[in-house]
Order: structure tokens, then C-alpha cells, then sequence
């Protein structure tokens, strides 16, 4: 009981990192980006090409490097960085919409093409495997210990991401972002470089997928084509809409909510015969169900994104609701404050 | 050169499918500006109730009329369950593409639990190849083509010669100005994406019966070449679809061909992503936005 319920919290924590990448492009930027779990698996790949040694034939990987964990998922998250950068460099610049969104599926089948039916890559259909217990030599942890170490380090990993994404949140450029995604002509008007905030934004987010990705990797021990596909953006989608698009802690609520709650609601679903796939596929139908019904009744999500306040001390304004009732704004402010 | 010629032919083959299930897209699209991300599961939706006919004795005739029944009575329901209610209320164009996805996801994982994940295929032998004129076609093949070039000419004249199709070309047009004309928009759009989704159904069961077999998942991956045929030739414009469907079809086999047929997929991307940057509102775009243009 104790092991599942470490597994779920430890998926559920790396979930909830990736889903705070993809929050910054598609909650603050509003890009409906379907490429981003293309930089999962990359952070995922590179990982494991990084730290499980030289490739003995038959499989072939590039690279089969043996780096110390922390170093191959810090080059991971560039090498997920760079490829964003690429990508979003060329459907960033003119694309908005669903055009946006039809290139990056692109882009993200164009590496999944390339990762199952290029060999020499990362081996192909079958994948890599063999990257066992990271960090539990340095550790000296035996296979019962471990998964309560590899949490925490998920959790300690989430908590400095959940911090830095929330100072992020309330910076000029966090705020710039929203700005854009309101209305990207008033903002350009009042001067923000468009192309220059989205594009970095997508790489930052991007960056934050490939780092869920590395840490997936080190929970999986493996990855290959059959364990990943472009289509699992929307499960990252749908925990962001039910969590509250834009808002941190809405996001990991959201993960909470659609990634372990469901595996919970559906585990004790009766087991078909010959039917492996019923339990997922379950899961999957929900998903669906729950994201066109949030998008239609609660666009808002469970925990919705806070509204702006002016932080000016000498101002006298309220919050952006408060703006067509000035008095009513400037009494909550003294009574906040 | 006799070569290419046979190459050829197969890209005709392709490019029959390709368009009809483009022309179903440009259709859904024309009427209510959605991008259905749920039309590759009309296909594969197709592709199953020709089986479920199948494996009840009937012949092709039978699969492609339930296939077709299959796929219309999907593309009703996707319009009058979803995407109608999304844009009656003003939802924008980009949830509701967001929306589509989701049906999407709900569709495939429906027919995992009732018909497992694994490929299937048809019974119905495909005949031996013949030659005609310089190419080398199955009787299944030649049917694909010939109801591919019927069912587009009797598309074409439901759009142009009919009182429906009339209103179809109002709505795509201008939704608001055909209300206030007393066009039943709403009943409009949805008689379209009928008709969509018997194209669509039927397009399913040609591609399974061309491929050999369907798996969930196949509308959906057949779907991302259909959108390049539909970007190609400019969303929402019936004849640019026609055309971007054949030139597609016809590149994907010879890029498999003389290339690799397991990069087709990326291939396709490829040419989408240049027009989209290049030319974003398709290749044969004239001033106004119209379903014939």
C-alpha cells in the first residue's frame, strides 16, 4: 500500500513540474503549443542516452555517455530548451491560433517519427532502458529506501520549480506575458517586444517540460515510442484547465486532481478479460470528457488565476475589477493592506 | 520512367482518399469556422461499421453505406452535442478546436474498450492487380478512385445547384448575414457536417480497405495528412482542398516511393509547415474567404 501510494505521489509530482512548463506557455502566453510533450520526451531521452553508458549491439544510441544524474538532467533541460528554441523560433514569429497549434503537432510528430523509426537516435521502436536507482550508489540506498529517496528529491524538485514559477508569475515579464495573452496589440502598442516575450517564454516552459521529463526518465528507468505520444499534451491540458489556467497552485491542483485522482477513481474498475487496455482507456475517456465540459462551463478552472493588483504604493487604484468602482476598490485595498 | 508512372498510380490512389477526407474537413470547417481535431475518428468510426457489416456477410456496397452512416451520424452528433453549443455561445474558435481534441481522445479510447487496440483488417480479398493504360491497379483500387471522382462531382453539385447547397455557401460566407437573410444557420451547419461526415465515413473505409488494416488510431494519424491537404488548399475552400489533396496524395508516394515510407508522416508536416509560413492561407488563395473560390 505504502510503495503505490509513494509511486502515485511521485508521478504525481512529475506531472505536476511538466504541467507547470507547459502553464507558462499556455497560461500566460496563451499558446495552445502541442509540441510540448515533445520536449518531455526529449528531456526524457537525453537523460538516459546521457547516464546508461556506451550502446551494446544490437542497440544503438547516439552519445552513451555515463554522467553523474544531476549533470545529464541539467543538459537534458538545455538540449529540451534548444529544440524549443528552434521551434519556436519558426512558428512563434508570424503564427498565432490554431495555425500555432497545427505546427507544433507537427513539429512534435516529426520527432516522434524520427525517435521510433531512426535507429541510430535513441534505438528506435524499442527504446532505451538501463538507467536504474539514479543517484542511489552516491546515496548508499538499498531498493527499499529508494523510492522514498527519488520522492523526495520529485518533491524537493517541484517545490524550488513551484517557487521560481511564482516569482516568475509576479514579475514585469510574468505580467508582460498576460498582457500579451489579453490582447497582443495593446500590448505591443505599450511597447513589449511580442515575438522576442513569447519566444522566451515558450523556451522557459519548454525547459520545465524537459526537466519533468529527465526526472520521468529516472522514475521509469526507461523510455521508449509505446510509452509516450504527442496525444499526452492533453492530459497535461485538461489538469491545467480543471486547476485554473494561469494560476501555479491551480496547475498542481489540477495535476492532483486529473492525473492521481483518476488513476485512483479508476483503479478498482473490474478487470476485463483480454482487455489490458480498459482501465487506461477509461482514464482517457474522462480525460476527455472532463476538458470539453470545463471548457464549456468553467473556462476558469477549480482555482482561478488571481486578478492583477497594482502593487504602486502610491497609487491609488484598486484591483482590476475594482476599476469601474473606485471607492469601493480603494476601501478592500486599506483593509488588505 | 514506367516506374514513376506506377508510382504514380498509387499517388492517385492516395490522393483520391486524401481528398475526399479533406473536402469532409474543409466542409466542417466552412460552416462553423472550427477546426475539428475530431474528424480523423469520423474516418476510423467509418472504417469500424464497414467491419461490423463485414463480419455479418455484407459485401463492399453494404460496408460503404454503413461506413458512411457511421461516419455521418459521429460528425451530427460531434456538431450538435459540442461544437454547435460552443459556438452558439460565442466560444471562440480556439477553445472549441481545444474541445474538438478532447471528443477526439474520447472516440478513440471508446473504440479501444469495444474493439481493442490492436489492427484489424477486412475480409473482402482485394483482387489482382491489372494493368490499365500504364498503371497497375486493384479492383479495390479502381473502385476507390471512381467513387472518389463520383462522390466529389455530386458534392460539387449540392454546393453549386442546390437550394442547400446555396445556403452552405451563405452560412460559410457570413453566418450572421445569412440569418438576417432567413437562413436556419444552425440547421445549415449541421446538414453540412452530415454530409461531412457521410464523405468522411466512407473516406474511413476506403483508407482501411487501400492500407489493410485500421487500429483506433489510424483516422487520427491520417488526419495529420488530411490537414496538410486542407492547409495546402486554403482552409474552407472546397476546390483549393481538391487540388492540395491530389498534389499531397501524389508527393506522399513518391516520397515513400524513392525515399522512406516511415517518414511519411514527417514528410507531410514538412510541406504543411512551409505553406503554413510561407503562404498561411493556402496555396490558391484569391481575396475573399468562400467555400468556392
Amino acid at each position: 500500500m505504502i510503495d503505490y501510494l509513494v509511486s502515485v505521489l511521485t508521478e504525481g509530482s512529475i506531472f505536476a513540474i511538466m504541467a507547470l512548463g507547459l502553464n507558462i506557455i499556455w497560461g500566460w502566453s496563451g499558446d495552445f503549443d502541442l509540441a510540448f510533450y515533445g520536449y518531455v520526451a526529449l528531456g526524457a531521452y537525453m537523460t538516459l542516452v546521457l547516464t546508461i553508458g556506451p550502446a551494446t549491439s544490437p542497440t544503438t544510441y547516439i552519445l552513451g555517455l555515463s554522467l553523474p544524474f544531476p549533470i545529464a538532467v541539467a543538459i537534458a533541460v538545455i538540449s529540451s530548451m534548444l529544440l524549443a528554441l528552434i521551434v519556436g523560433a519558426i512558428a512563434l514569429r508570424h503564427l498565432r491560433g490554431i495555425y500555432f497549434s497545427i505546427v507544433t503537432l507537427g513539429a512534435v510528430y516529426v520527432l516522434y517519427t524520427f525517435a521510433g523509426q531512426f535507429v541510430p537516435l535513441f534505438n528506435g521502436y524499442n527504446g532505451l532502458s538501463g538507467l536504474f536507482d539514479p543517484m542511489g550508489d552516491f546515496f548508499n540506498l538499498d531498493f527499499t529506501s529508494y523510492p522514498f529517496f527519488y520522492l523526495g528529491l520529485c518533491v524537493v524538485v517541484l517545490c524550488v520549480v513551484l517557487f521560481l514559477v511564482t516569482r516568475l508569475s509576479g514579475s514585469r515579464f510574468g505580467l508582460a506575458l498576460r498582457s500579451l495573452r489579453e490582447d497582443e496589440r495593446a500590448a505591443a502598442a505599450f511597447g513589449r517586444g511580442i515575438y522576442v516575450m513569447k519566444l522566451k517564454a515558450y523556451v522557459i516552459g519548454a525547459g520545465i517540460g524537459g526537466l519533468g521529463g529527465a526526472l520521468f526518465a529516472g522514475y521509469l528507468s526507461a523510455f521508449n515510442p509505446s510509452a509516450w505520444s504527442p496525444v499526452e499534451t492533453i492530459v497535461l491540458y485538461a489538469a491545467i484547465l480543471v486547476g485554473g489556467r494561469g494560476s501555479n497552485r491551480g496547475v498542481v491542483l489540477g495535476v492532483a486532481v486529473m492525473v492521481m485522482g483518476l488513476q485512483e477513481a479508476t483503479r478498482y474498475l473490474p478487470e476485463i478479460a483480454n482487455q489490458p487496455s480498459f482501465a487506461p482507456a477509461f482514464r482517457l475517456i474522462l480525460t476527455g470528457v472532463i476538458l470539453v465540459l470545463f471548457i464549456r462551463f468553467r473556462p476558469q478552472g477549480l482555482l482561478p488565476e488571481r486578478r492583477l493588483r497594482d502593487k504602486d504604493p502610491a497609487g491609488t487604484g484598486g484591483t482590476a475589477v475594482a476599476a469601474g468602482n473606485a471607492v469601493a476598490g480603494a476601501t478592500l485595498d486599506t483593509g488588505a493592506a | 520512367m514506367h516506374e514513376a508512372l506506377l508510382t504514380l498510380g498509387f499517388g492517385l490512389v492516395t490522393a483520391a482518399i486524401l481528398s475526399l477526407s479533406a473536402l469532409a474537413f474543409t466542409l466542417e470547417y466552412s460552416v462553423t469556422n472550427v477546426a475539428n481535431l475530431s474528424h480523423g475518428e469520423i474516418l476510423t468510426v467509418g472504417a469500424y461499421c464497414a467491419y461490423l457489416v463485414q463480419q455479418h456477410g455484407g459485401g463492399v456496397i453494404l460496408s460503404g453505406l454503413a461506413a458512411a452512416a457511421g461516419g455521418g451520424l459521429l460528425a451530427l452528433a460531434v456538431h450538435n452535442g459540442v461544437v454547435d453549443r460552443f459556438v452558439r455561445r460565442g466560444i471562440g474558435g480556439l477553445p472549441t478546436f481545444i474541445a474538438t481534441l478532447g471528443v477526439s481522445l474520447v472516440i478513440q479510447n471508446i473504440l479501444v474498450i469495444i474493439f481493442g487496440a490492436a489492427n484489424l483488417g477486412y475480409t473482402v480479398p482485394q483482387g489482382a492487380p491489372r494493368t490499365v493504360g500504364p498503371f497497375l491497379w486493384t479492383d479495390t483500387e479502381i473502385q476507390i478512385m471512381v467513387s472518389a471522382v463520383v462522390i466529389t462531382a455530386l458534392l460539387y453539385v449540392i454546393i453549386q445547384h442546390t437550394r442547400f447547397g446555396k445556403s452552405l455557401r451563405a452560412v460559410s460566407q457570413n453566418r450572421s448575414l445569412a440569418r438576417v437573410s432567413g437562413i436556419n444557420a444552425n440547421r445549415v451547419a449541421a446538414l453540412t457536417w452530415l454530409l461531412a461526415g457521410l464523405i468522411g465515413g466512407y473516406a474511413g473505409f476506403i483508407l482501411a480497405e487501400s492500407v489493410g488494416t485500421f487500429s483506433p488510431y489510424s483516422g487520427f494519424s491520417f488526419f495529420l495528412i488530411t490537414l496538410t491537404a486542407a492547409v495546402a488548399g486554403g482552409l474552407g475552400k472546397a476546390v483549393g482542398t481538391l487540388v492540395g489533396g491530389i498534389i499531397v496524395g501524389i508527393a506522399l508516394e513518391f516520397f515513400g516511393g524513392y525515399l522512406s515510407a516511415s517518414y511519411n508522416l514527417a514528410f507531410a508536416f514538412a510541406i504543411l509547415s512551409l505553406v503554413i509560413l510561407v503562404r498561411p492561407r493556402g496555396l490558391f488563395v484569391g481575396g475573399r474567404r468562400s467555400i468556392f473560390e
